[in-house]
């Protein structure tokens, strides 16, 4: 129920964001702002604190293998 | 050592469904059942393997009659053959069946599926049913694709760039881009099969260090499976979403940018020749100790670089981009990291070598092929660091140097790891032994076939003979011919194990547990192995590649 | 030794029936979870091409991305992403009462979590609706678009319709998996059996709410 009410406060927050879009950069606070809700969903709602290490590191390979395709496709795109 | 199989097995394991054996009828997983339902619906997972062998050998036939077609039309400079549509047809099927139906799907999915319980000293994969329903997907996905190929064909090249693939071309494109999305999900589930199963189903005793490469390999192979796949999924779903309803995002009349799809394509596909390359590494691995009688030299090295090759594989994909647009950073930072790349490789060939050096070699069949894969692999492998370099691949992108270069690991290193294998590993899967003089025959013919079929594509590449073209310039004839020539012979050495292979099911000498007195829990059992892979609990062994020559620094031999 | 499959101990509430090939429950048990979070990162890794794509988007075509966002429909997009976060509570609700053997409040609680994301389909279909009344799906090529005299602005919007399509594809086939579990998990004696499936299955409904968590705010939050 914590968890629930964390969440839901959080999507609060971004909403509020999203509807004021009170300065330039936002979109940084509201990215931040995702990823703790992932976070919370992740070790939490999912229970991956609990589990082995070997469940833990699946758990988070995938986003670090997201950042591989992500950080090398940026090489091109910002740099071009 | 043991005969094939005891007559009445243990009777307490034996499923009660089932009647006893008799003497006619052994109880080894392929003849313990011989209904059509008991092979179709089979989650013993060295039936799957079969299956998977007999879908892939199809798959391979009709790739190489496509690679035929290819050869014929490039006899004559000038495409007389045939018109150019129906070349880029050929050479498009030829590489789409390949790619997806054969070269990833072959050593994986039949001598993994086949061997990994067995070398891990387990009665089946975790998740056996979902092993099935691999098949049944690739299967889906298979049909998929033949149904384009039949309509019509398919003519983007196996790598569906757009916006030729989205807005052009007017082939049967969402048909084959459909098959091969389906297909992508067979190899996701045969890689999380394996992970989980090599994590979880170890027998007592059997740690990470004293399994054999082959299984090693085909772990980093499946996280490549897990890690890449859905990627080009992605890729294929927004190609299809782009064909069918013009969604843009590869389209530059609408603002979008085909390197985009490039970049999601290889992100996939770079990895995808590792996942090719990976299996082939872990059976050369296990036939050279075995046909050296002598341990595998470097056990941890050579284990470390396939988990290094799986890493390293995933931060290269831009050195297919280098002269498509991409920005000089990346290029720069995709060069210098496909460098790296080729150290794990170059590890397992020197650890290799060393194995072989002073060991008690017997060259049988299965030996041959890998030590052909191992100088094919070398010279393909070589080969890739002149296309990483920035300046040279300006001249040889998208010649017959590449496709020299991916057809000497692809074919000299992967099929020849596929072949050594499946005459390695023949005695156990069927319990009979294949003729050795027609075995080494073959080996040879392929040896020989392939070189002149591809040597000569390395020199027209340097020449500047583009790729994907019908027609060439009549000065590069001699060489084409050359290589046309060539693979004439490379197709009567693929079909010569069709027939001696099959021929050997029933006329065969029936083979021992261990006919090559290979270490392995999976020599271990009988040849063929019971429905349940062991007797008893396997006692696993303390030390892997146990085999009788134990070389030291000093070279001096312990047997 | 041991016969095909092994029953729970009827002294236990809740157990797993042991398939032949595993050795004890706790690798069973481990094995399902293991493969599923397997599963989940191939889930990860395909929503993420769709992601790296807005991205890309974003840096090729600012403006008309701002553009398209801001005719998206933002408090329906909000509304849904309450309703997932309501099932995803039902659902944990529903895991913890597998593991007390409380049945009947379980399958309860697991049909609430559909009936949610059947809701959630429900808005988004309507939201679907609400595009195509305002002229805002560029890809039917019959009809007129909104945002014509921005060109850039089709391929934004048009991926959004295939990210949230993908999306809702995963919530539909995650409800109708969800309701066929709910029918065994109602039977006699299921938690007995088979109590991780509720746990394992689980995984994959808070999996959809995570991407969907993600995908709200890039699409509907951060370019506006």
């Amino acid at each position: 129920m914590r968890t629930f009410l964390a969440l839901l406060a959080l999507l609060a927050v971004n909403v509020a964001l999203g509807a004021t879009r009170p300065f330039e950069q936002v979109w940084l606070v509201e990215l931040g702002v995702v990823a703790v809700m992932a976070a919370i969903i992740v070790l939490v709602s999912m229970e991956v604190r609990r589990e082995p290490p070997l469940v833990r590191l699946f758990a988070g390979v995938g986003f670090f293998w997201a950042a591989i395709l992500f950080g090398m496709t940026l090489t091109d795109y910002l740099a071009r | 050592m043991s005969s094939a199989g005891t007559l009445h097995g243990d009777a307490a394991a034996r499923d009660p469904h089932i009647p006893p054996p008799t003497l006619d009828r052994p109880d080894d997983y392929l003849h313990a059942q011989s209904t059509l339902r008991s092979w179709f619906l089979t989650t013993d997972h060295k039936r799957i393997a079969l299956l998977y062998l007999a879908s892939i050998t199809a798959f391979f036939v009709i790739g190489a009659v496509a690679a035929g077609f290819v050869r014929l039309a490039l006899v004559v400079p000038d495409g007389a053959i045939m018109t150019n549509d129906t070349y880029n047809k050929a050479f498009t099927i030829h590489g789409v069946v390949m790619v997806w139906f054969f070269l990833i799907p072959s050593i994986p999915a039949t001598f993994g599926n086949f061997l990994i319980p067995l070398m891990i000293g387990a009665k089946d994969l975790a998740f056996p049913k979902l092993n099935l329903t691999s098949w049944y997907v690739f299967m889906t996905g298979a049909l998929f694709t033949l149904v384009a190929v039949v309509l019509g064909g398919v003519d983007t090249g196996w790598t569906f760039y757009a916006p030729l693939s989205t807005a052009f071309s007017n082939t049967w494109v969402l048909p084959a881009l459909i098959g091969v999305t389906i297909v992508g999900f067979s190899s996701i589930l045969t890689g999380l099969n394996f992970v989980v199963t090599i994590h979880t189903m170890r027998a007592p005793g059997m740690t990470w260090f004293r399994l054999p490469i082959f299984v090693w390999t085909h772990y980093a192979t499946s996280l490549i499976f897990l890690l890449a796949t859905p990627v080009i999924t992605l890729a294929l779903i927004l190609l299809i979403a782009e064909r069918a309803f013009h969604v843009g995002v590869f389209d530059p009349a609408y603002g979008g940018d085909p390197v985009l799809f490039q970049h999601l394509f290889w992100f996939y596909s770079h990895p995808a020749v590792y996942i090719m390359v990976l299996p082939g590494m872990g059976v050369i691995s296990e036939i050279v100790p075995a046909f050296a009688q002598k341990k595998l030299f470097g056990y941890r090295f050579v284990a470390y670089a396939a988990i290094g090759l799986a890493s390293v594989t995933f931060f290269v994909w831009g050195h297919h981009m280098f002269v498509n647009g991409q920005s000089d950073l990346a290029s720069l930072a995709f060069s210098a990291l496909s460098f790296a790349v080729a150290v794990p490789s170059a590890v397992k060939v020197y650890n290799w070598t060393a194995t072989i050096h002073k060991g008690s070699l017997r060259l049988d069949t299965p030996m041959l092929y890998a030590m052909g894969y191992i100088g094919l692999f070398v010279l393909g492998g070589l080969t890739g660091l002149y296309l990483a370099t920035l300046a040279i691949n300006q001249h040889i992108h998208a010649t017959y140097f590449v496709v020299a270069h991916f057809h000497y690991i692809m074919v000299g290193g992967t099929v020849l790891a596929f072949l050594g294998g499946l005459h390695f590993w023949w005695p156990k899967i069927t319990g009979r032994m294949y003729s050795e003089p027609w075995g080494r025959i073959s080996a040879l013919f392929i040896f020989i076939g392939f070189n002149v079929t591809f040597f000569p594509q390395f020199i027209l590449g340097y020449l500047g003979m583009p790729r994907r073209y019908a027609t060439y310039p009549p000065e590069f004839q001699l060489l084409n011919v050359l290589s046309s020539a060539g693979s004439t012979i490379l197709a009567a050495g693929y079909l010569f194990p069709m027939v001696y292979l099959v021929h050997s099911l029933w006329f065969g000498r029936r083979a021992p547990g261990n006919p090559w007195d290979a270490k392995g829990l999976e020599w271990e059992t009988a040849s063929p192995p019971p429905p349940h892979n062991f007797a008893g609990v396997p006692r696993v062994p303390k030390v892997p590649y146990d085999y009788p020559i134990q070389a030291q620094e000093t070279g001096r031999q312990h047997t | 030794m041991s016969a095909e499959f092994i029953g729970a101990n009827p002294a236990e509430p809740v157990g797993v029936t042991r398939a032949g090939h595993f050795a004890t429950d706790a690798q069973q048990r481990h094995a399902a979870t293991f493969g599923m979070w397997a599963w989940l990162l191939t889930e990860l890794l395909l929503f993420a091409g769709l992601f790296l794509t807005a991205l890309i988007l974003r840096l090729l075509h600012p403006e008309a991305v701002q553009a398209a966002a801001g005719h998206l429909k933002f408090w329906i997009g909000a509304a849904n992403t309450v309703v997932l976060l309501c099932s995803s509570l039902t659902m944990s609700a529903a895991i913890e009462l597998s593991r007390l053997g409380w049945q009947r409040m379980m399958v309860g609680c697991l049909l609430a979590t559909a009936s949610l994301g059947a809701l959630f389909l429900m808005l988004k279909g309507y939201e679907y609706h609400a595009d195509y009344e305002e002229q805002m799906m560029p890809f039917l090529a019959r009809r007129p678009y909104a945002l014509a005299e921005q060109p850039a602005t089709r391929l934004f919007v048009n991926l959004y319709y295939v990210a949230t399509a993908l999306h809702a594809l995963h919530l539909f086939t995650g409800i109708a998996i969800l309701l066929g579990l709910t029918w065994k998990a109602s039977r006699p004696g299921f938690l007995q059996r088979h109590q991780n499936w509720i746990e394992v299955y689980g995984l994959y409904w808070h999996f959809i709410d995570l991407i969907w968590i993600i995908a709200f705010p890039v699409l509907y939050v951060v370019n506006r």
